[in-house]
């Protein structure tokens, strides 16, 4: 008996000794030190160079406003500066306006609503961008109310108009160069044409070159984010698809646009590529063109598909993301997902799409919309200068949201009426009456919540 | 001051110590102090010893206990327990017939020891019978929607104070299995004393050993053979990162509920495959919802069993829930549409966009990488990502 119970006891109480408790249970991290290796810079620059000899450049124009880069967030900025009342030059490289919205042939123009604090879904881009999509919408020219495509040679004109009955004066076919400093202030641009160099002097300049060209020289700090790079096209004739024809296959033909036989096709392109170094951007270039025009001749040798033809290949390629500016405030996904409400706030984007937020599903229909303030889009070190477009400040997580088009038009349109105030005010725009801004802001139809 | 001082007197130890698991055992948010009571049964300790043979940190937290409740004769019962209180108080209500449950045996130490036994080879059958267990596992199933299974879960605590009604103080005289380890253990000091004091004759130490030896054997057995029992055909279905083999999860988990409290993400449910009753209310992931964090280990914190084993998070890389895997004729890049969703939501960087040719872009998971955390699942917009099982599952 007392054998069998002591037996038992041991079972009970030794069985921890005997069996261990010897060791603390956690599964620890592998040791193991793995790198990416980073891709190898292919610069062919032999580390030889060559000074340029100093030289007077002629001064095109003292300016109140200078904006640098035509795409959604530079055509914005420039009309609510204008119609802010300060003189205001725009510069563009290319031929048009709308930047990657037109001629990167990248037509819809996302983020148009979200969901308010009632749950209803709203139209959120009003003002200036709000403004375009009418006007495209009643000629007939933007597909779809909520998220709408639009055709890239109506947006051109209507863009054009826009400018001109703004009073905006327009450089086309104009770089800009590099940025006139004194100290950490920005005095102006060196811009580069046919006409050769030339300087703009301007009391603030608008970063709206999509890269971030102006705070680059400027020597601002940024986050550089490789990302896949594209090259969209255009298809014609997809109304004249055969579908009965023996051996017809479906094949992917893209979306379609306001015009009933051109569709457009968008190019996911290479990863990790980086998008301001130009000899990756020309190879490429070369590179995607052979592949759209095979790949539409692939098309068109399929049954049925015969009179499809390559209307346009984009005249400019699909940089997605190159550089973000470090702002005086960062946007984070926290503030978009939570109604976080800004001072300072410019403008309200929209979603797109689903988004994952503290490991949590959030359906695009579910998404609120979100504020952004001002401060994103000033640069901590450089004064006169202003952010907008895809290189404003925000954390990564956010690049779905913050890079499209809708959410341009509303920073381009803010940091457009920032500097028009500022100029009007005499006042630098990191100090600039937050409340005059706002009521700038909603005069021209800006929505703020 | 002196005021609350007397309050404080006037408190007793137990009901205070109640108020608290009750506070832990809800699901506000506690992050790792969910259902902490759990930690303290020295019940779940020993079980959780026994059949992983090795600890963690928290475990001190019950060893504690377990040198109280050796030193002094059901310690935890009278100074902690919130099943006991609760019980005592539905017994309350029916003063009556107090000496019907004389004749009941008292089966909560074979309980324990058949257990304890069972454990050993990794099987502690009856560890779900734990009272912080129930407890915990009641206010668990607050935290989601319903089902049969829930409902089971949700059922335990009340009917448990039910039968309190109609027959006062059965269980923690004659059921519970941590008060029958309370007893047995502190007949260990008893026999110290006796020992000591060199009086073999004394009888205190004759407690019906024989039963326990044979208890303790039959959990052994039952240890051995259980894993043959089981059929091997259930449905397989996602885990924590970190759980022990299923076969031994089932039984080292005690359905205490304390992970699908905790977890921010809301993904970890009670399981419910009618098929496979032994597994009922163990968690399970559903990607529905969210996925799971990158950097939270919270699950592997709470879990007083160590069915799932405490993890950091910086090992979770390695621990595999499932794999993810892509249908490409739903992928929104093969209609060239602007997407690569589930490639930025991976973040142990899995998922390469892979080019093959013109038009011919695909998202490529690196099984090797891929820890099945469901963040691809959840956020591609086109279903085009599939959760699999691992084949270890299967
Ligand atoms: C392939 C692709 C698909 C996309 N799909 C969508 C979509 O479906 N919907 C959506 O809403 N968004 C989409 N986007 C994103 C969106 O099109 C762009 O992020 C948006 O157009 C950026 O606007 P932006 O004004 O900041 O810059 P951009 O549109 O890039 O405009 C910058 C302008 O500045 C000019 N410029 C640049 N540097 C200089 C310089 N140094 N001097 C003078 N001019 C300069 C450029 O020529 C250009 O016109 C897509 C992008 C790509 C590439
Ligand atoms: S998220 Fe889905 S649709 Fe988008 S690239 Fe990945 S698999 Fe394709």
């Amino acid at each position: 008996m007392k054998r069998r119970s002591f037996l038992t006891h041991a079972l009970v109480a030794g069985s921890a000794l005997t069996f261990g408790a010897g060791c603390i249970r956690k599964i620890e991290p592998a040791q193991t030190n793995e790198r990416q290796a980073d891709n190898p810079g292919n610069s062919p620059l032999s580390g030889a160079s060559i000074t340029e000899p100093a030289r007077q450049i002629p001064i095109l124009a003292e300016t109140d406003v200078l904006v640098v880069g035509g795409g959604p967030a530079g055509v914005a900025a420039a009309i609510a500066a204008s119609r802010a009342g300060a003189e205001t030059y725009l510069v563009e490289r290319y031929n048009h306006l709308g930047g990657l919205w037109t001629g990167g042939l990248v037509l819809p123009l996302l983020s148009t609503h979200a969901v308010d604090k009632n749950q209803q879904t709203k139209q959120v881009i009003h003002g200036l961008g709000g403004e375009m999509a009418k006007r495209l919408a009643d000629m007939g020219m933007a597909i779809h109310e909520i998220n709408p495509v639009v055709d890239p040679e109506a947006a051109k004109y209507v863009l054009d108009e826009m400018i001109r009955d703004a009073g905006v004066k327009m450089l086309y076919h104009t770089w800009g160069a590099n940025v006139i400093m004194e100290g950490n202030e920005l005095k102006g641009v060196f811009i580069e044409s046919k006409s050769g160099r030339m300087a703009v002097l301007a009391k603030v300049v608008i970063d709206c070159t999509g890269d971030g060209d102006i705070f680059h020289w400027a020597g601002e700090q940024y986050d550089e984010m490789k990302y896949h790079i594209g090259l969209v096209h255009r298809l014609g004739n997809v109304d004249r698809i055969d579908k009965t024809k023996s051996g017809y296959v479906k094949m992917d033909i893209g979306g379609e646009t306001p015009i009933q036989s051109v569709n457009w096709v968008n190019m996911h392109g290479e990863d990790n590529q980086d998008g301001v170094d130009m000899l990756n951007l020309s190879r490429l270039q070369m590179d995607y063109r052979r592949q759209v025009w095979e790949n539409v001749q692939k098309i068109r040798q399929t049954p049925g598909h015969e009179e499809v033809f390559l209307l346009d290949t984009a005249s400019q390629l699909g940089v997605r993301m190159s550089r973000i500016v470090d702002a005086e405030y960062k946007l984070t996904l926290e503030d978009t997902m939570t109604f976080r409400n800004f001072d300072d706030v410019i403008g309200i984007s929209g979603a797109w799409t689903t988004m994952l937020y503290k490991g949590k599903k959030v359906r695009k229909r579910e998404r609120p919309y979100w504020q952004i303030p001002l401060r994103s889009l000033i640069p901590k070190k450089t004064e006169n200068l202003l952010v907008a477009g895809r290189c404003f400040s925000f954390e990564r997580e956010l690049v779905e949201d913050t890079r499209i088009i809708g959410t341009c038009l509303i920073t381009g349109h803010g940091a457009g009426a920032a500097a028009g105030l500022a100029v009007r005010e005499r006042q630098a725009v990191r100090n600039l009456d937050i409340s005059k801004l706002r009521k700038l802001l909603v005069e021209q139809n800006v929505w703020l919540g | 001051m002196v005021r609350l001082g007397e309050i404080f007197k006037r408190l007793r130890f137990r009901q205070v110590s109640a108020l608290l698991a009750l506070l832990l055992a809800l699901p506000l948010g506690w992050k790792e102090l969910t259902g902490f009571y759990a930690w303290l049964s020295p019940f779940i300790l020993l079980n959780s010893i026994f059949g992983l043979k090795s600890v963690v940190f928290l475990n001190l937290a019950g060893l504690v206990v377990l040198v109280f409740v050796i030193v002094k004769k059901r310690w935890f019962c009278r100074k902690l327990c919130p099943v006991g209180l609760a019980c005592d108080w539905a017994s309350s209500f029916n003063s009556g017939k107090k000496n019907r449950i004389k004749k009941i045996p008292s089966i909560g130490k074979w309980l324990a020891i058949f257990s304890l036994a069972g454990a050993i080879l990794g099987f502690p059958v009856f560890a779900v019978l734990d009272p912080t267990a129930i407890f915990n596992g009641f206010f668990g199933a607050f935290s989601h929607s319903s089902s049969l299974v829930v409902i089971i879960s949700l059922a335990g605590f009340p009917v448990l104070l039910l039968i309190h009604l109609f027959v006062p103080g059965i269980w923690c005289t004659k059921l519970c299995p941590l008060g029958g380890l309370q007893d047995e253990v502190y007949r260990i000091k008893e026999f110290m004393v006796t020992q000591m004091k060199g009086d073999r004759k004394t009888a205190s130490v004759s407690f019906g050993g024989r039963r326990l030896f044979l208890a303790s054997g039959f959990g052994l057995v039952s240890g051995l053979f259980i894993p043959k029992l089981l059929k091997g055909e259930t449905k397989p279905y996602f885990r924590p990162p970190g759980s022990v083999p299923k076969k031994y999860f089932d039984f080292l988990c005690v359905r205490c509920g304390s992970c699908i409290k905790t977890c921010p993400s809301s993904i970890l449910i009670h399981h419910k495959d009618a098929e496979d009753a032994v597994s009922w209310m163990i968690p399970e992931i559903s990607f529905e919802k969210g996925y799971c964090l990158e950097d939270c280990n919270l699950c592997s914190q709470v879990c007083p069993s160590g069915a799932i084993t405490l993890f950091d998070t910086e090992a979770k890389g390695m621990l595999k829930i499932g794999l993810a895997e892509i249908l490409p004729q739903n992928c929104l890049l093969t209609q060239n549409k602007e997407c690569d969703r589930c490639k930025v939501a991976c973040k142990y960087n899995a998922i390469k966009i892979d080019i093959h040719g013109p038009y011919d872009a695909l998202p490529v998971i690196n099984h090797d990488k891929c820890n099945g955390c469901g963040a691809c699942f959840v956020i591609c917009p086109a279903e085009a990502v599939r959760m699999k099982h691992l084949s270890s599952e299967l």
